[in-house]
């Protein structure tokens, strides 16, 4: 069954991987790389690496294939015009690649590779994968984690000082400012002195026949 | 594992360092733009306050800390102390240069010092976990940089260039540490050379994987032929960047050597060997050939740096102490060499003026005699003129060749130095004997042009008594390699 | 039976496409940056096969970190693709010529 599984899973990463490379839409592309990560994930969980398989989908998935399709569809690309002249490495670039892939296949099944017979470790019924690996990043690993963390660090300040653009128009409120006001910063009461209440005068028929003959005209 | 038994005391530095940096990015949101002073003096004193702190933490054995990961060595120590000294040059030659282009902002300082602590950690790594953060900590951050002026055709397609190749061989090396992972069972560099020696390991993929290795290290090196990157890297990103990038990361690359080849695959040393001789022999010959044909100063030495490497990589085909230590000789004096030729590129230029044509320099000893001597001594010094350190370095590389018995190799890298000796004198002509062509004025503040002015005199004096540093880096190098 | 030699084929091979996926790719700078992922997950399937199937656990936690570095490296590359196209107006890469050679 593991075997069938195998195939099944690696004919897809393979195919998949392949399709990456020639799709012509970029966000095609894009898809076909997530279906290959989710089947390598698969083919991680058939070697019982439950946590990693787990980690792939989430943090590579996630967060990397999500942020490549942002990029994608925020660039906006004439995909048709990349396409022309696409076949003309090919030949040779298949060459290449069949050649390398060739000799690397064959080192590995060569019989002094001692690679032939070896099976899946048995691990006891107890073993978790999870808590292995949490006490060995926390306790060996821990200079790695860190710098890791930093790593992570420079990411973040990268690209927010590669991208990051100020609009210069754009008007924002500032909440700080808004409750330090005092009422008689908005507010100014004027005395006024009274006046008597004026009275309704009808209009002048001079004044009337001036506007409308200003009207006529 | 307590906290204790991780011995992070020997770590200081680098601890001391990346704290500071986080202080800096933080104290640097409340600095106005007009002050930017502030964020550039404290950058200088966590420089110098890391120095310090690598000088007390000397010890003439290696020590172990982090459970294997880290180890503080003569080395690590000796190669820090160069690194540190490289990015203050950075960053003191670098600062009007930057103004005028608009990259004088604290991310500046953060990335750059978050690069120097990348190759800290990777002179100290001795577990191939660490030295792969490390350098991907060195690698993005400068890959950042180089982009940094991001209104710059050519600094953002050569930042583009950096990046794909930069991951390609960074994939590539992985690929090398899988196979040597499986080969031996062990990620640590001592443990993986031991089972190497005795032939515990697999031979067939442990040769697999040092291919892959070898590959990657070259890229990052950039020896020919995978040096695509280099002219275009070195043109297209801001001057203070190029110098970033030629001078402090080849101390780095070169403890990183030390640890994969020198110590864990020192029982391959015939293997790699020939795949050395074949890297320094195209690198020698290339770079040279290349740069005579250049037309602007920066690609210029960019292919002069590909020779260069060339030579770094003859001392370490030697695979003896005596070789390891004339490498480290030459990539510490290349260091010093490299950021005064990008200093004095960088003060000629100002405002709309990049100063990186060679016609730029023409008839610069008439106006400016002290700037056109001082272009000369770096001119002599690369180019292997006696007196200058330049020379001993690169006679101490072929001593060390001789003395394997490689002589036509010594005889070939001489005849390369000397048609290279060629395109460092025309700047030399260029400037003493030509009618200026520019209006020419030097910028930079009076600061930038003391340092740069002790730090070519040091190439002079360096070259007049070479024996001290050499013999320092030869104990360093005794010391931390076991025999 | 499925053996180590079977995983460390299959992490050949898609190796293999990926650099093809490079060499090969003049146009598209995003395709570019989907095949060094393609690379990074070959390597990733090495180390999980040596760990698993020599049971030493360092190869799991190297691919735990190969995941972190591999996530913030290609942050920062499609950041330099954007301001790269905000420049070029493109993501061909042909049209990246600017630098002479």
């Amino acid at each position: 069954m593991t075997e069938v599984l195998f195939y099944v899973f690696s004919a897809v990463l393979l195919f998949a991987g392949l399709m990456v490379i020639t799709a012509k839409n970029p966000v095609h592309a894009a898809l076909y790389l997530v279906l290959s990560f989710f089947t390598g994930a698969m083919l991680w969980m058939l070697m019982q690496a439950e946590f990693l398989a787990v980690s792939l989908v989430v943090v590579y998935v996630g967060a990397v294939m999500v942020l490549f399709l942002f990029v994608v569809m925020m660039l906006d690309i004439n995909f048709e015009e990349l396409r022309k002249g696409f076949w003309k490495f090919v030949p040779l670039a298949t060459v290449v690649a069949a050649i390398m892939a060739v000799e690397m296949v064959l080192i590995l099944t060569h019989p002094a590779a001692q690679l032939k017979g070896v099976t899946l470790m048995e691990r006891a019924p107890e073993y978790n994968n999870v808590r292995d690996l949490g006490v060995q990043i926390y306790t060996t690993y821990f200079l790695p984690f860190q710098l890791a963390a930093f790593v992570l660090l420079v990411g973040m300040i990268a690209a927010i000082a590669l991208t990051l653009r100020k609009r210069k128009n754009t008007k924002f409120q500032k909440p700080g400012e808004q409750v330090k006001v005092k009422r008689n910063d908005r507010l100014r009461i004027v005395k006024v002195d009274s006046e008597p209440k004026p009275t309704f005068e009808a209009p002048k028929p001079a004044a009337e026949g001036q506007g409308e003959g200003a009207k006529g005209e | 594992m307590t906290w204790t038994s991780l011995n992070a005391g020997i770590a200081l530095p680098e601890i001391f360092l990346l704290c500071a940096t986080c202080a800096l990015l933080l104290i640097d949101l409340f600095v106005s733009d007009a002050r930017r002073g502030v964020t550039h003096a404290l950058a200088l004193v966590t420089l110098a306050i890391t120095g310090v702190l690598l000088w007390c933490g000397y010890s003439p054995a290696p020590e172990l800390a982090f459970s294997a990961m880290f180890v503080a060595d003569p080395i690590a120590t000796l190669a820090k102390g160069g690194m540190v000294l490289g990015v203050a040059l950075v960053l003191i030659y670098g600062r009007s240069y930057a103004a005028d282009r608009g990259i004088y902002k604290g991310e500046l300082y953060s990335l750059t010092l978050f690069s120097l602590s990348g190759m800290m950690v990777m002179a100290s790594a001795v577990n191939l976990l660490t030295l792969y953060v490390g350098l991907e900590l060195l690698s993005l951050s400068l890959y950042a940089l180089v982009a940094l002026q991001r209104d710059s055709v050519n600094a953002t397609e050569s930042a583009m260039k950096y990046f794909v190749l930069g991951a390609l061989a960074s994939g590539m090396l992985l690929y090398g540490m899988s196979m040597i992972y499986g080969a031996t069972g062990s990620l640590n560099v001592y443990e993986i050379g031991h089972r190497l020696l005795v032939g515990e390991g697999n031979r067939l993929l442990a040769v697999f994987g040092l291919v892959f290795i070898v590959t990657g290290i070259a890229f990052k090196l950039g020896a020919v032929p995978f040096h695509m990157w280099v002219p275009d890297v070195y043109h297209g990103a801001p001057t203070v960047i190029t110098q970033l990038i030629g001078s402090a990361p080849k101390l780095a690359a070169f403890a990183f050597i030390i640890r994969l080849l020198a110590q864990a695959l020192e029982g391959f040393a015939p293997d790699w060997r020939g795949m050395l001789i074949v890297l320094a022999v195209l690198s020698l010959a290339i770079g040279n050939l290349s740069a005579i044909a250049q037309s602007n100063i920066k690609r210029m030495f960019a292919y002069s740096t590909i020779s260069h490497m060339g030579f770094l990589l003859l001392g370490i085909l030697v695979a003896n102490p005596v070789g390891y230590s004339a490498s480290f000789f030459y990539a510490f004096t290349y260091v010093l060499t490299a950021a005064a030729g990008f200093g004095l590129v960088m003060l000629l230029a100002r405002n709309g003026f990049e100063a990186d044509q060679l016609d730029d320099y023409k008839g610069l000893a008439r106006k400016h005699p002290w700037f056109g001597f001082m272009m000369l001594m770096v001119m002599f010094s690369m180019a292997g003129i006696p007196v200058f350190v330049g020379f001993f370095a690169k006679l101490a590389v072929l001593k060390a060749v001789v003395n394997l018995g490689m002589v036509w190799l010594a005889v070939f890298a001489v005849m390369m130095s000397l048609i290279g000796a060629f395109y460092y004198l025309r700047v030399v002509k260029l400037m003493y004997f030509d009618e200026p062509v520019n209006d020419i004025t030097l910028s930079g503040g009076l600061g930038a042009k003391i340092v740069l002015s002790l730090n070519c005199l040091a190439l002079l004096v360096m070259g007049l008594f070479p024996n001290y540093l050499l013999s320092m880096l030869n104990d360093a190098v005794v010391f931390s390699l076991p025999l | 039976m499925v053996t180590l030699e079977h995983y460390l084929v299959l992490a050949a091979i898609l190796f293999a496409i990926s650099v093809f996926g490079i060499f090969m790719n003049r146009k598209n700078l995003i395709v570019l940056l989907m095949a060094i992922e393609l690379m990074l997950l070959a390597v990733n399937m090495n180390f999980i096969a040596f760990s698993q199937f020599l049971g030493d656990s360092a190869g799991q936690i190297f691919v735990f970190f190969i995941l972190t570095v591999a996530a913030a490296e290609s942050a920062i590359g499609l950041a330099i693709l954007v301001v790269l196209f905000r420049n070029l107006r493109s993501i061909n890469v042909e049209d990246l010529d600017h630098l002479k050679g």
